[in-house]
C-alpha cells in the first residue's frame, strides 16, 4: 500500500499548515452540488424514474383504452361528465407514490446506511443540508413529473382516439394546466416524502405512511363517518391537489389551483416540522 | 487544537460523558482510551457537532466544528467506517463530501491514492472489506487536508500491514503539525503510536498525561522473569536476599520483584546456578491501563474462563 502521505518528523515550529479560515467557504451551492451527486448515484433514483414513467404511461394507455371502449355505452348524463383529460392522466396515482418514495429515500437512505454521519460532519449546517436535498429533489421530481405527464397524456389520448371516444389536444389550456400542474403535484408528493422521511427516519415507515396518505385514505375516505368523509372528499390534501389533473369540474370539490394550494400548504407545514426536527436532533 | 471544557452528555439518567476537560494539541497523536461504553464515541460526536452536549463546550481551533466556514478543512473525522451507501462507489461517496465543502475533484483521487484505494475507487462501497472501508474512512477524513483529525477506532479490521501503515500515517500527520485524536482498544498499537493519553471511564476523565508518565505511574513494581533448571533452589536464595518470588508459567520459571536483573544475574553466577532466561519485564500500557481502569470498566467480563490475567 502507498506510503505517499507519510512524512518524516519535523520540528513543530516548521509547520506551514494554513489555518482553516484562510481557505474557502462552503455555501448552499456547494451543498446543492453534493446532494445532486448523491441523488444521481443512488441506485433507486434510476428505478424510481423508470418506474414512474412506466406506471404513468401504462395506466394512461390502459385507462384510455377501457374508458374509451365504454364511452359509447354510457348514459347521456354520464357522457356529459366524461373526462378525457383526467382519464389519460390517471397514471399520477402511481407516479405520486414512486416519487414520494424517492423523496423519502433521499433522507432515509442516509439514516439507514448511517451516511448521515459523514454528511453532517462535512456540512454541520443542518438546514442547508435539508434545503439542498429538497431543491435537488424538487427539480428532479419536476423533470420526471413533466415527462410522465406528457407521455401519459399522449398515450392516453391516442388510446381514447383509437376507441373512438372524445379526446383533447395538448394545446388546450385545460390540458396544459393538467400536465404541468400535474407535474407540480408530483413534485409536492416527492417533497411530502422528504418531509415524512426526515421526521420518521425509516424507509419502511415512510413508505407505509405514503401509501396510506396518498392511496388508502382517498380510496376509503367515503367509509369514514359522515362529516369526516365529506371533509376528506374535498380537503384531504392529496385529494384536493388531485383536482389539478382533471378536466371535469365537480362543483362540490375544490377548483384545480386552490386544490393544489391545499396540498402545497400541507407540504409546507410538514417541511417546516421536518426542518425544526432535523436541526435539533442528534445525528 | 481541540479544547473540551466541562463537556457533558446525559441520556435520560445516564451521564454518558461527565464534565470532561482536556486538550488535544497540534503536533501530537493523542490516544483517547477507555473501556467499552466509557463515552469515547459520544465525546467525539460532540466535538464534531453531530450531537449537542447537555452542557459544556468543545471547540476546534477556537470555535465549534459547525462554526467553521468549510468544516472538512478544519477537522477530518472517521467515526463509523461502515457508514456507506452499499451501491455507491467510493469515488462518488468522496466526491459528494468534497463537493459540499467546495473541495476540488482532483483531491478525491489524491486521497484515494494516499490510502491505497486508487484502483478500487469505482467499485461499489458495499463490496469493500472492513479494512478497505477503514481506509476509505481515512480518505474522507483527509479530504480537506485538515489541521485536526478525530478518528474513532481506525485500526479496527486492518491487517498487520494496514496497522503498520496506519501507525506511520498517524505519526506522519502529527509530524506535519496536525492535532490527531485517536481512540483504540489495541493497547500495544497505541503504545507505539501515541504521544499523549486521555483516559476516561464512565464518562469521567481519569488521566490526561504523556504516554511515558502514564506507564510509569500506573505500572506495578518492576518484575524480572528468570528460568532455571534449579528454580526451587534459586528461589529460596533470592528470597533470602529480600526479593519477593513467585512461580512463573511453568516449574522452571520464576517472577522476581524487588531486585533488578543485574543483581539477580550476579547472584546466580555467584552460586553457579545455570540460567536459561533472565528478562526484566517491560512495563506496558496494557498493564497500566488495566490497573487504572479496573474500577471504571462498565462492562467487564467476570473472571472464570481460565484465562490468565497476565497476558504478556
Ligand atoms: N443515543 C444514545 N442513547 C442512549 N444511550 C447512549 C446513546 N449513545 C450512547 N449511549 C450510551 O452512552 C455510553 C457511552 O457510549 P459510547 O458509545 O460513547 O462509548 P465508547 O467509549 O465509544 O464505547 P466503545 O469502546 O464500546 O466504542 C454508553 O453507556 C452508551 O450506552
Ligand atoms: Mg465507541
Amino acid at each position: 500500500m502507498s506510503d505517499t502521505s507519510v512524512t518524516t518528523r519535523r520540528p513543530l515550529a516548521d509547520r506551514t499548515l494554513p489555518g482553516p479560515q484562510e481557505r474557502g467557504r462552503a455555501t448552499f451551492l456547494h451543498s446543492l452540488h453534493a446532494e445532486w451527486i448523491k441523488l444521481r448515484t443512488m441506485r433507486s433514483t434510476l428505478w424510481v424514474a423508470l418506474g414512474t414513467l412506466v406506471a404513468g404511461v401504462g395506466l394512461a394507455a390502459l385507462n384510455g383504452a377501457s374508458a374509451g371502449g365504454e364511452h359509447a355505452t354510457l348514459a347521456p348524463a354520464d357522457q356529459a361528465v366524461f373526462d378525457p383529460l383526467g382519464t389519460a392522466l390517471k397514471g399520477y396515482m402511481l407516479a405520486q407514490v414512486t416519487l414520494a418514495l424517492l423523496g423519502g429515500l433521499v433522507i432515509t437512505a442516509e439514516y439507514g446506511s448511517r451516511t448521515i454521519v459523514p454528511t453532517l460532519t462535512a456540512v454541520p449546517h443542518r438546514s442547508r443540508v435539508l434545503a439542498a436535498k429538497g431543491a435537488v429533489l424538487a427539480v428532479a421530481a419536476y423533470a420526471v413529473g413533466v415527462a410522465t405527464m406528457l407521455a401519459g397524456f399522449a398515450a392516453g389520448q391516442s388510446a381514447l382516439a383509437g376507441a373512438g371516444a372524445p379526446h383533447v389536444q395538448l394545446s388546450d389550456p385545460e390540458s396544459l394546466r393538467a400536465v404541468f400542474g400535474g407535474a407540480l403535484y408530483l413534485t409536492l408528493a416527492a417533497l411530502l416524502g422528504l418531509a415524512v422521511g426526515t421526521l420518521v427516519r425509516s424507509t419502511t415507515a415512510t413508505v407505509t405512511t405514503m401509501f396510506a396518505t396518498l392511496l388508502i385514505v382517498p380510496a376509503f375516505g367515503p367509509a369514514l363517518p359522515g362529516p369526516l368523509a365529506d371533509w376528506a372528499a374535498v380537503y384531504w390534501p392529496p385529494t384536493a391537489g388531485g383536482q389539478i389533473v382533471t378536466g371535469y369540474r365537480d362543483p362540490a370539490l375544490l377548483d384545480p389551483w386552490p386544490g393544489l394550494g391545499v396540498l402545497a400548504l400541507c407540504v409546507a407545514v410538514l417541511l417546516t416540522a421536518a426542518f425544526l426536527t432535523f436541526r435539533r436532533r442528534d445525528a | 487544537m481541540i479544547e473540551v471544557r466541562g463537556l457533558t452528555k446525559r441520556y435520560h439518567e445516564v451521564r454518558a460523558v461527565d464534565s470532561l476537560d482536556f486538550t488535544v494539541r497540534r503536533g501530537e497523536v493523542t490516544g483517547f482510551l477507555g473501556p467499552n461504553g466509557a463515552g469515547k464515541s459520544t465525546t467525539m460526536r460532540m466535538i464534531l457537532g453531530l450531537d449537542a452536549p447537555t452542557s459544556g463546550t468543545a471547540t476546534i481551533d477556537g470555535r465549534p466544528a459547525a462554526a467553521h466556514p468549510a468544516p472538512l478543512r478544519a477537522v477530518g473525522a472517521l467515526l463509523d467506517a461502515g457508514a456507506l451507501l452499499p451501491s455507491r462507489s467510493a469515488r462518488h461517496h468522496l466526491l459528494a463530501l468534497a463537493a459540499g465543502n467546495g473541495i476540488p475533484r482532483r483531491r478525491v483521487q489524491e486521497v484515494l491514492d494516499v490510502v491505497g484505494l486508487g484502483s478500487a475507487a469505482r467499485r461499489a462501497a458495499g463490496t469493500y472489506s472492513l479494512g478497505m472501508k477503514q481506509r476509505l474512512g481515512i480518505a474522507a477524513a483527509l479530504l480537506g487536508d485538515p489541521p485536526v483529525l478525530v478518528l474513532d477506532e481506525p485500526l479496527n479490521g486492518l491487517d498487520p500491514e494496514g496497522i503498520v501503515w496506519m501507525r506511520r500515517l498517524l505519526r506522519g500527520l502529527a509530524a506535519e503539525g496536525r492535532a490527531v485524536m485517536v481512540s483504540s482498544h489495541l493497547m500495544n498499537e497505541v503504545e507505539r503510536t501515541v504521544d499523549h493519553l486521555v483516559v476516561i471511564g464512565r464518562g469521567r476523565l481519569i488521566a490526561d498525561t504523556s504516554m511515558a508518565a502514564f506507564i510509569a505511574a500506573h505500572s506495578s513494581p518492576r518484575e524480572v522473569v528468570v528460568r532455571s533448571p534449579r528454580a526451587e533452589v534459586f528461589a529460596s536464595r533470592l528470597a533470602a536476599e529480600g526479593a519477593a518470588v513467585r512461580r512463573g508459567d511453568d516449574a522452571q520459571s520464576l517472577v522476581v520483584t524487588g531486585l533488578t536483573a543485574p543483581v539477580v544475574g550476579a547472584l546466580a553466577a555467584a552460586r553457579g546456578i545455570e540460567l536459561h532466561e533472565l528478562a526484566p519485564r517491560r512495563p506496558s500500557l496494557e498493564h497500566a491501563f488495566m490497573e487504572l481502569t479496573q474500577d471504571s470498566a462498565e462492562y467487564a467480563a467476570t473472571a472464570g474462563t481460565g484465562a490468565d490475567k497476565e497476558t504478556f
